[in-house]
């Protein structure tokens, strides 16, 4: 079954077309990544999609039913992580968790019994009676995440859950998405940070300018950029005048510095890899190792956008 | 249930605001200690109520209103408030302005009409109260004698007893400055409600918290809801006690309508906080905290929260704003209730306080209806 089906979804704030026709099915089961820049239209599609926000136009289906028509069914079988921290910060995590679950119908023993099982699975079991006022941010973000939860819905949206934690937390994330899905929900998977989700989603959107530009597992976004290949230069030093010197090499496309660290994005067909180097060694730079590697989703992104994901 | 533990949660941010509790609370009680200590000058506390005089012009030529009066006043003269003639030659509000007298009526043929001293002001409200309730049974009693000319007599019979029950128990009690400041006080920290109201949405939307409200299967009306009804207890038990503090430690004067005093404190605090919500969905953004707090501070100060506000009828810039302060109407009408146990002195504030309230809620909830989110 499809839990979530979009079709010419468009959100406009003025003139500006934030969201644009984008069209979208996602099957039950799945960790789907939204992939793009800051800016793309992510949060704005999740907000439409929890009604948030209005759509300008377009359909959403959530379980094959329209959430404009049935919006208490679509809202009762979602559950929503923030891109923002939405916690008080004078209620305990358990009073925090037990109020949003109890906005769910939950009542009694049932209640705590699912606040309870929440905090335990991002771990706060220990910090129940605290006040998130004294907790860290990786904390905060695990009981942003608990209170999505407690009411088991069947699709879960993760708007940038690990931004700006500890690294502790984020694999603590990263791990709790997983046994959630292994447990039946299907999780769509909001980011900027590719590693993130080149680890976990099956499936993959890369949203750009409001718009999906590729959709696929990670093979076949892999699969798509056969013509480009990926140089890894590492210098001794970098002056940031690197890219004007290769741009002349025929067959180069893009040129990006990453601390002592270049990486060329060249014509695959293209034999360059001497011409690049002996670029670089008459303008006196030490090489220190060069490796060619295999595409990820950085150089998908970089080449359809021509961008990179940081920027 | 939504709505009551939206409200239950509302009362746990507001109990645990630690901070903004001891200043609800405190800064009150301080202030009528402070003020009810300094300025006991400022009240007759040495004239008993049982001292007031009022002058009287009868300019209807004899008649049922001119007879009626005639036995109030003779009743009411028993406990010590006497109404005499006014001295042939004299102007009646200038002996009140003189201080010669507390008060000056006029019967005429279209009505009764009452100048008030401006310095007794209590004195002022207590005659006020008794005319009002003098009139209520007059107007009764002319009714009865269209439909039953008989019956005239009984009901302003019964009605002289009853002024004379009011003013036994009031004739000897001298309201001093504490009373006037309890209840200042306490009016004043019902329409503080308005200030918590002006955050009441724009909390949720600060802390991020409001998104989670509105994704969650309920109705916005029951948000809504449960958030007035949690701010409204939670202001009313602040007002509790401010009264139970004021009554039992301040030793204030509450009189003997307990019961209507509170129906008229929270008819104020539910006004209060529908004028704080529209205020906030009217004033977008942050600015709105500080429109509000600053009209809540003028409402106190026109009301006579810090410093009695005279029965000055006289108009100008100064008696527009007063009578347009709520803190003033709820002064007045409490003080008559208080005071002169005149109860229906409390309809016309409950009224206006209900008026405006469904106009403020109106307003925001069209407000609310438009916008996408909270
Ligand atoms: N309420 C709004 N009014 C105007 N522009 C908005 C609003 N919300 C988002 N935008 C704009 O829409 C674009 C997409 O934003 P957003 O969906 O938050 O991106 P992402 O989540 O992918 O970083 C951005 O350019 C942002 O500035
Ligand atoms: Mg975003």
């Amino acid at each position: 079954m499809n839990i979530l089906d979009i079709r010419g979804l468009t959100k406009k704030f003025g003139d500006f077309v934030a969201v644009d026709n984008m069209s979208l099915t996602i099957r039950e089961g799945e960790i789907f990544g939204f992939l793009g820049a800051n800016g793309a239209g992510k949060s704005t599609t999740i907000n439409m999609i929890s009604s948030l926000l209005r759509p300008t136009s377009g359909e959403i289906r959530i379980l094959e039913k329209d959430i404009a028509k049935q919006s208490r069914f679509a809202k009762t079988n979602l559950g929503i992580v923030p891109q923002d921290l939405a916690i008080y910060e004078d209620m305990t995590a358990y009073e925090n968790v037990s109020f949003f679950a109890g906005l769910y119908g939950l009542r009694g023993d049932k209640l705590k019994e699912r606040a309870e099982e929440a905090l335990e699975f991002v771990g706060l079991s220990d910090k129940a009676k605290s006040f998130p006022k004294n907790f860290s941010g990786g904390m905060k973000r695990r009981l942003n995440i608990a209170c999505a939860i407690a009411h088991k819905p069947k699709l879960i949206i993760m708007d940038e859950p690990t931004v700006g934690i500890d690294p502790q937390s984020r694999n603590y994330i990263l791990t709790s998405v997983r046994k959630l899905n292994e447990s039946g929900c299907t999780i769509i998977y909001t980011s900027h940070y590719m590693e993130e989700v080149e680890e976990i989603c099956s499936r993959i959107a890369i949203v750009d300018h409001g718009k999906i530009i590729a959709e696929g597992t990670k093979e076949q976004l892999k699969s798509t950029i056969t013509d480009v290949k990926d140089i890894r230069i590492e210098l001794k030093s970098v002056q940031g005048t690197e890219g004007e010197l290769l741009k002349p090499v025929p067959g180069v496309r893009t040129v990006l510095q990453e601390e002592n660290v270049i990486r060329v994005h060249s014509d695959a067909a293209v034999d360059n890899l001497n011409r690049i180097l002996k670029q670089l060694m008459d303008a006196g730079k030490e090489i220190r190792s060069v490796e060619e590697q295999e595409p990820n989703l950085e150089t998908v992104f970089l080449t359809l956008t021509g961008r990179n994901l940081r920027d | 249930m939504n709505i009551l533990s939206i409200a239950i949660k509302e009362m746990k941010h507001d109990f645990r605001d630690r901070r903004t509790l001891l200043f609800m609370l405190g800064f009150p009680i301080v202030l009528m200690l402070i003020l009810g200590l300094a300025l006991t000058n400022a009240f007759s506390s040495e004239i008993s109520v049982g001292d007031v005089k009022v002058a009287v012009k009868d300019a209807t030529g004899g008649g049922p209103l001119s007879e009626a009066f005639a036995g109030f006043a003779k009743e009411v003269g028993k406990t010590g408030v006497t109404f005499e003639p006014l001295k042939p030659g004299a102007n009646g509000r200038e002996e009140v302005e003189n201080n010669h007298v507390s008060g000056y009526v006029e019967l005429t043929n279209q009505g009764i009409s009452l100048y008030g001293s401006s310095r007794d002001a209590i004195e002022s409200n207590i005659v006020q109260g008794m005319l009002a309730s003098f009139t209520d049974k007059y107007n009764a009693a002319a009714a009865v004698a269209r439909i039953e000319p008989a019956k005239t007599e009984m009901v302003l019979a019964t009605g002289g007893s009853d002024y004379i029950r009011e003013l036994s128990v009031d004739a000897n009690r001298t309201p001093g400055s504490v009373d006037y400041y309890a209840l200042a006080m306490t009016v004043m920290v019902g329409m503080w409600a308005a200030m918590g109201a002006g955050a009441l949405i724009q909390g949720e939307v600060l802390r991020g918290t409001a998104v989670r409200l509105v994704i969650a299967p309920i109705r916005k009306s029951e948000i809504f809801v449960g958030k007035m009804l949690g701010g409204i207890i939670s202001n009313l038990l602040c007002v509790m006690v401010i009264i139970l503090f004021s009554k039992y430690v301040f030793k204030a004067y509450w009189g003997h309508h307990m019961g209507v005093v509170i129906a008229v404190l929270v008819s104020e605090v539910v006004m209060a906080m529908s004028l704080g919500l529209a205020g906030s969905y009217l004033l977008k953004g942050t600015a709105s905290r500080g429109v509000i707090s600053l009209v809540v501070q003028l409402m106190s100060f026109f009301g006579g929260a810090y410093f009695p506000i005279l029965d000055d009828e006289g108009g100008g810039l100064m008696g527009f704003l007063v009578n347009l302060s709520p803190i003033r109407w709820a002064n007045h009408g409490l003080t008559q209730v208080i005071y002169a146990d005149n109860v229906s002195a409390a309809w016309p504030v409950l009224m206006l306080n209900i008026g405006f309230a469904a106009l403020f809620l109106g307003v925001s909830i069209l407000a609310m209806r438009r916008r996408e989110g909270l």
